[in-house]
């Protein structure tokens, strides 16, 4: 196929540069990088080989692999399910088969900088739930801190394991214009989204198998065997350490996530109901008798873990489980009150914790972040609205935000009110355009918006699995990739050089 | 296993075996119905209308469609194919994970097939072959879940619920046709219907010979050990099933319900015919359901709902 270039004369007229006539005729490049193409539209060499074989592919072949990919999902039940009153239908989470690649150097420093983040993270959390030194450092607000919803007064000077706070981390970094990458925020909850990596490894793997196995692609099927061992590393004085993942049933929208993982690792699954707490040590409910369980991988929130202690209306948790957790006689992983580290305000600060922690230079950079509880930074945030991202400091899955080059004068105005009347909860980041991703859509191969979700295990040691969740923001031009508002996935290819 | 998964699966296995016995009632009654009297078809469909609980459900007017549409679809009858159906798939979608990919698309399939039908749509048609349908689909669930599912403990639970079912609702047929709520006296081509009921009109001939005699139908149904539709086969299978489940559990918890499955299976193995018919079939009947409940009050307390002190 012929591929046809033009002057660099005519791609800065245009702002885009069209790149021949096969599946990628319609693919535009814009300010955004590009993870396939340089800016000239030469193909960068990691993804040579991908963009040789699209080019000799059918169109119709390319749409029966993508077809493939989403029933192999159907038919694992890879799905969440959207009730109604006659009938549940079963959707997947789009996905898509063009992969997306990684170098070698980009993941070791990604891993590096992942693995410095959450030791820091880690120390922060020990440190504001015991003596509280960041605090007295004046490194940052007490406010920010005791103010956080999340802080969890109840976790004071309550000793985790290995003094690993977060377990289980889901860091989302994207590239900036420059092809940097950086971190936009940190999952320090219940992060999801890792049985969508393997998911999507496994159909990736039979739609190119023969560009999967040239590109010598590191693996990353061990994940479970990783999660494994990082639960079992929270209760070291056992032999046989009794672990259950806790989920909040069949009708949670990742319900499928923790079946699987739990299925994986050979370990229990329940929810609330099946487990009692007795002298304040934790059993689950068995046809041969009650079975005490030592570490629980909960995907429940701090809100609805425990009736006793926090929301008493929860019919998820289990009545007592703080108690056992407080007495030492269960772990929970991840532990509660994480929260208070992946709040949107005390984010802008992490690059400063890890000075203040490591004496270290930080690896990853943040994303420049205004924090509107600073006067002179909300003047600067309203009187730029048009330009900005701004976010509700407590909000997640891409809620109470506002993408001002995308909104009517008229919604910036609305969400101003709202930024005046409550400063403390926002902050803004100029609008980073997200780098683009060879995208399979109705019209051929296209640029789309990505981020990616590597999973960061912790507990007497750091363990990453060399791949990550490559979210894609399906509609053209968008920049919001959570599947909650219309994003799909990809999977990720870590190469091994 | 967890207690609730296990409680799943029981009553996953108690709405389908409850589902299978609606639809061959209704099946074998609606292809039945063209060779009785309007008098006797009346009758007919009165008991089968009591046999699976239904008479209440049938509005002021009274024929074959009522009553076939409250068995069957009736919203208000708790106890329809309909919604016996939604209880054994709602059960399943509960432990998933418990069973094979092939076992949940073949009820999930199922139900949501059956989930918009209306009776009316298919009256005029062969509503027989509708539930034969049904019924060859329900087959294959069984036979879908024998193939692919681990007889581990999980299997037991399904067993356990499968026979306390059938032994209940054969027990309760057997009362309608021997018991002294029959009026008049029974004849051929109801004794025929007893046994079509059952699936055991062939089975009987080739024990018994086409001679259809209400003591050997009797004897067939309660005491014969080979086919799968006899009282003593359903029992015989739950004390099977009760010595695989829980196999963690100290031998004094497993004792309460090991005891009450042997002494109802002791009333099937050692009685006989001649004693069943000089005594009270409906008392013996009667006797055989209460101490099935009993099995389920008890695996339910053993198994299931123990209370916390029981056990610690």
């Amino acid at each position: 196929m012929q591929q046809e270039r033009r002057s660099v004369g005519d791609l800065e007229a245009e702002g885009s540069a069209v790149l021949g006539d096969g599946p990628c005729a319609r693919y535009r490049l814009g300010a955004a990088y590009d993870e396939m193409f340089e800016a000239g539209g030469a193909v960068r060499g990691h993804y040579a080989a991908l963009h040789q074989r699209l080019t000799h592919l059918p169109p119709e072949e390319l749409t029966r692999r993508q077809q493939a990919c989403e029933q192999s999902f159907l038919h694992q039940g890879i799905t969440f399910t959207v009730y109604s009153d006659a009938q549940a239908t079963e959707r997947i989470i789009p996905t898509d088969l063009l992969p997306r690649i990684v170098t070698a150097p980009e993941w070791d420093r990604i891993e590096r900088g992942l693995t410095q983040r959450i030791a820091a993270l880690n120390l922060f959390l020990r440190d504001v739930y015991s003596d509280g030194l960041v605090l007295k450092d004046r490194v940052l607000p007490r406010s920010m801190v005791y103010g956080s919803k999340h802080y969890l007064r109840e976790m004071r000077g309550l000793p985790v394991p290995a003094g690993a706070y977060i377990n289980v981390c889901g860091t989302d970094l994207v590239r900036n214009e420059k092809g940097e990458f950086v971190v936009l925020e940190d999952n320090l909850r219940v992060p999801s989204g890792v049985s969508y990596m393997l998911a999507n490894r496994e159909v990736v793997r039979r739609a190119f198998p023969g560009t999967f196995r040239a590109a010598g692609v590191r693996a990353i099927e061990h994940y479970p065997r990783e999660l494994l061992a990082t639960l079992r590393a929270l209760a070291p004085f056992q032999d046989d350490v009794s672990i259950a993942v806790l989920t909040p049933g069949v009708f949670n929208s990742a319900y499928f996530e923790h079946a699987f993982l739990a299925r994986q690792m050979g370990v229990e699954l329940v929810e609330g109901r099946d487990l009692l707490v007795n002298d304040n040590v934790l059993y689950a409910r068995t046809t041969s008798g009650l079975k005490r369980i030592d570490v629980v991988y909960r995907r429940i929130d701090d809100d609805f873990i425990d009736p006793l202690i926090f929301r008493e209306d929860s019919t998820l948790g289990v009545p007592g489980i703080f108690n056992a957790y407080r007495a030492g006689n269960v772990v929970i992983a991840n532990a509660l009150g994480t929260g208070v580290a992946d709040d949107k305000a005390v984010y802008a600060y992490v690059p400063k914790l890890i000075r203040y922690y490591l004496s270290e230079e930080p690896i990853l950079e943040n994303v420049e972040t205004y924090l509107c509880r600073e006067p002179a930074q909300l003047s600067h945030v309203l009187a730029n609205l048009d330009t900005l991202v701004v976010k509700a400091v407590g909000e997640s899955g891409g809620y109470g935000m506002l993408i001002g080059p995308h909104a009517s004068e008229a919604e910036r105005q609305a969400f101003a009110i709202k930024l005046r009347a409550n400063p403390d909860n926002y902050i803004a980041q100029p609008t980073i355009q997200l780098s683009t991703a060879p995208t399979f859509v109705e019209s051929g191969v296209e640029a789309r918006h990505v981020d990616l979700r590597p999973f960061i295990l912790n507990a007497e040691e750091t363990r990453i699995v060399p791949g990550a969740l490559t979210r894609v923001a399906l509609k053209r031009g968008s920049l919001v990739v959570n599947s909650s508002q219309g994003g799909g996935s990809k999977d990720t290819w870590v190469l091994n050089q | 296993m967890l207690s609730r998964v296990a409680d799943s699966l029981y009553w996953m296995a108690r709405y389908i075996e409850r589902a299978e016995h609606t639809a061959r009632l209704i099946a074998v009654k609606l292809e039945s119905q063209v060779e009785q009297s309007s008098e006797d078809a009346r009758a007919s469909w009165m008991r089968t209308l009591q046999a699976l609980s239904g008479e209440e459900f049938v509005a002021d007017r009274f024929d074959a469609f009522a009553a076939t549409d409250a068995l069957a679809f009736a919203r208000t009858n708790p106890s329809s194919l309909l919604a016996s159906l939604r209880g054994a798939r709602d059960n399943a979608r509960q432990v998933r994970e418990q069973l094979s990919s092939e076992v949940w698309e073949q009820l999930n399939r199922l139900y949501l097939r059956l989930q918009p039908v209306t009776l009316a749509a298919f009256w005029n048609g062969q509503p027989a072959e509708f539930f034969r349908g049904v019924l060859r689909d329900l087959h294959t669930i069984e036979g879908v879940a024998y193939s692919t599912l681990g007889h581990g403990e999980g299997w037991y639970f399904l067993e356990l619920g499968r026979y306390i079912e059938r032994a209940q609702a054969v027990s309760r047929l057997l009362d309608l046709y021997f018991g002294a709520s029959f009026a008049g006296r029974p004849h051929y081509f109801d004794w025929l219907m007893l046994l079509k009921f059952c699936s055991a009109f062939e089975p009987y001939c080739k024990a018994h010979t086409a001679a259809i005699k209400p003591e050997r139908i009797a004897e067939f149904l309660v005491f014969d050990r080979e086919f799968p539709h006899s009282l003593s086969f359903s029992i015989d299978r739950i004390g099977a099933a009760l010595s695989h489940v829980a196999p963690g559990a100290p031998t004094a918890r497993r004792a309460a319900c090991e005891r009450l499955a042997g002494r109802l299976k002791a009333s099937v193995d050692f009685g006989h015919i001649d004693e069943l018919m000089k005594g009270s079939v409906a008392g013996f009947l009667a006797e055989t359901t209460r101490q099935c409940e009993q099995i389920h009050d008890a695996v339910y307390a053993t198994y299931i709902a123990y209370g916390a002190e029981s056990v610690l």
